[in-house]
């Protein structure tokens, strides 16, 4: 079991940086461009299960934590994604991992990163809300908050 | 054929969260679906950064009003993670003990719902009479028969009085044979058989790739429980997987009753380590430093996903969320299309969203927004009635005589 982790590791060695390892949790920054390949490598080759994708933002950018899971050991990979504030967008990796469909539309609707290459990219959670417009994402911290007045009798 | 379009929800019975899906069925089949989601966001992401790491934890209890310890389980986790804290040994007893008297309740809540939508009222109401018992010795060892507040980080918040096992141990027992004779029926009547057999198949490799976790993915033969793959406080108590092969809401149902019995056994495991494991419940944590974790539990319904970004103050500077139905829900779109629109609601139901109230909002409209059909819940019990007929020829007995007597009087 250990050696599905160690090959992986020598195998995309040149694309990790930034690498932590603890107790079954594995943190590596990759690039965008290398994103799908790595995706793909981990569900595909190594039959992980992707739990979900954290958005965060800090002060330099976005960044984008995918969370995958190896079911027979109990171990998490995962690979994290920085992407820039002004015009935040990361490679999908839906056409690979139909269950990673929800998962972008919930990041695009709250966060406001653009998924390249995900068919049906449209907002989630407040799609139906008359509070937030479309290009409004409630998790960012200087949003375009429109002010409601209240009509006062 | 003509088609047309059936609106169900948004604010429905059979969904934890209020969506609404868009059916369209040609005839009686389904040939698609589609869902929307968004009535029920509270942004519990968002206030978490503005509460202290305790507090969160009574915060994500009230997520799920269900499963509602099984949110602040995989929140500990998280905060635990971050700094490796270990937990005393009777702490994870504590804490496996509320963990599967839950999962017993939250599935017998599954099992009755299944048999009011089949038509099957009696089993809904013997389903909620075992599952009474369970929310009594809830009441007696935490102090709330929902809603437990048993978790903090690095232990329990209540320790558990060793005076009460014998009282526990007649109710597992009781919920034990119940189940046995549970399984049985199923097994045994043809009507229910026929209405859950091949029902809602949802294959292995659509489970793989939709990322579906818990008794949804382990009816389709995946392999996967948190509880024996990363265990945090389960790695005291042997845990038996419980996996079928064949996809349909007939597994989901044997997989709920085999695991209400395997979680009978893991208490019966604790209440026996009880009488050993004596000390402290709770290890002190002063404060968490900077970093990141991940904690997860198995929910009844499923992995429940908590991630914890701190920087080193008491509040957490990113807290994330997934409840297991997230991705359970999509799934959807994988077993409902193609089978018969009365099937579609034990389908959709078979994943275990949480219900709160009754077929309110299913109406079927043509596509001129005329009215033109009974609800769903109509359409399944209309069909269990008919196999009812042509499965069991009824042969009149003396008493069945007076009934009609008295009905033609």
């Amino acid at each position: 079991m250990k050696e599905k982790e160690q090959i992986f590791f020598e195998k995309f060695k040149d694309k990790f940086t930034k690498i932590i390892k603890k107790k079954k949790r594995n943190y590596f920054n990759v690039k965008n461009k290398d994103l799908i390949e790595i995706a793909d490598y981990l569900f595909n080759t190594m039959k992980c299960r992707l739990s979900i994708c954290t958005a965060t933002e800090v002060y330099d950018g976005l960044e984008v934590l995918y969370h995958f899971t190896d079911d027979t050991t109990g171990t998490y990979y995962n690979p994290r994604v920085k992407t820039s504030l002004k015009n935040p967008e990361i490679n999908s990796i839906t056409p690979i991992i139909e269950g990673a469909n929800w998962i972008e539309r919930e990041m695009y609707d709250l966060f406001g990163i653009k998924f390249k290459g995900h068919q049906d990219l449209k907002k989630l959670l407040t799609i139906n809300s008359p509070e937030f417009s479309e290009d409004d994402h409630p998790m960012r911290f200087k949003r375009n908050q429109k002010v409601k007045v209240k009509s006062q009798k | 054929m003509s088609k047309c379009r059936i609106p169900l929800g948004p604010f429905h019975p059979l969904l934890e969260e209020a969506e609404f899906f868009n059916i369209k069925v040609e005839g009686e089949k389904v040939v698609d679906i589609e869902m929307e989601t968004g009535w029920m966001h509270r942004g519990h992401e968002k206030i978490s950064e503005t509460k202290t790491f305790t507090q969160s934890i009574f915060l994500v209890e009230r997520i799920c009003g269900i499963c509602s310890t099984s949110h602040p389980f995989a929140c500990v986790n998280a905060i635990e993670d971050i700094d490796n804290i270990e937990i005393p040994e009777r702490a994870k007893y504590i804490r496996v003990l509320i963990g599967e008297l839950e999962r017993i309740h939250s599935h017998l809540l599954w099992v009755c719902l299944a048999g009011h939508f089949i038509g099957y009222d009696t089993l809904w109401m013997w389903a909620w009479k075992y599952r009474e018992p369970i929310l009594q010795l809830s009441e007696m060892i935490t102090g709330n028969r929902n809603h437990y507040a048993m978790m903090r980080v690095g232990g329990v918040g209540r320790d558990f009085d060793n005076s009460l096992i014998p009282k526990i141990i007649p109710v597992l027992d009781m919920i034990e044979k119940k189940m046995v004779m549970l399984a049985g029926a199923a097994n045994d009547d043809p009507v229910l058989r026929s209405r859950l057999k091949g029902v809602g198949v949802l294959t292995k490799e659509d489970a793989i790739n939709y990322c579906a976790n818990g008794p949804t993915a382990r009816a389709s033969g995946v392999d996967i429980d948190v509880r024996r793959d990363d265990p945090t406080a389960y790695e005291v108590v042997d845990v038996k997987v419980i996996v079928t092969p064949n996809g349909d809401v007939y597994d989901k149902l044997v997989v709920r009753v085999l695991e209400i019995i395997e979680s009978c056994h893991i208490i019966k495991q604790c209440l026996k380590a009880f009488e050993k494991v004596q000390g402290p419940i709770i290890n002190k944590v002063k404060e968490i430093s900077p970093g990141e974790g991940i904690g997860r539990y198995e929910a009844p319904r499923g992995e429940v996903f908590h991630y914890i970004r701190s920087d080193g103050s008491n509040r957490p500077l990113r807290h994330k969320v997934r409840a297991p139905s997230f991705s359970n829900i999509p799934t959807y779109k994988a077993s409902c299309v193609g089978i018969p629109l009365a099937d579609a609601l034990i389908t959709l139901a078979s994943v275990d969203p949480c219900y709160c109230c009754t077929e309110r909002s299913i109406k079927a409209f043509d596509i001129n927004g005329k009215k033109i059909e009974h609800n769903l819940l109509h359409l399944s019990r209309k069909k269990t009635e008919r196999l009812q007929r042509e499965l069991i020829p009824k042969e009149k007995s003396l008493i069945d005589g007076i009934f009609d007597l008295s009905l033609s009087r």
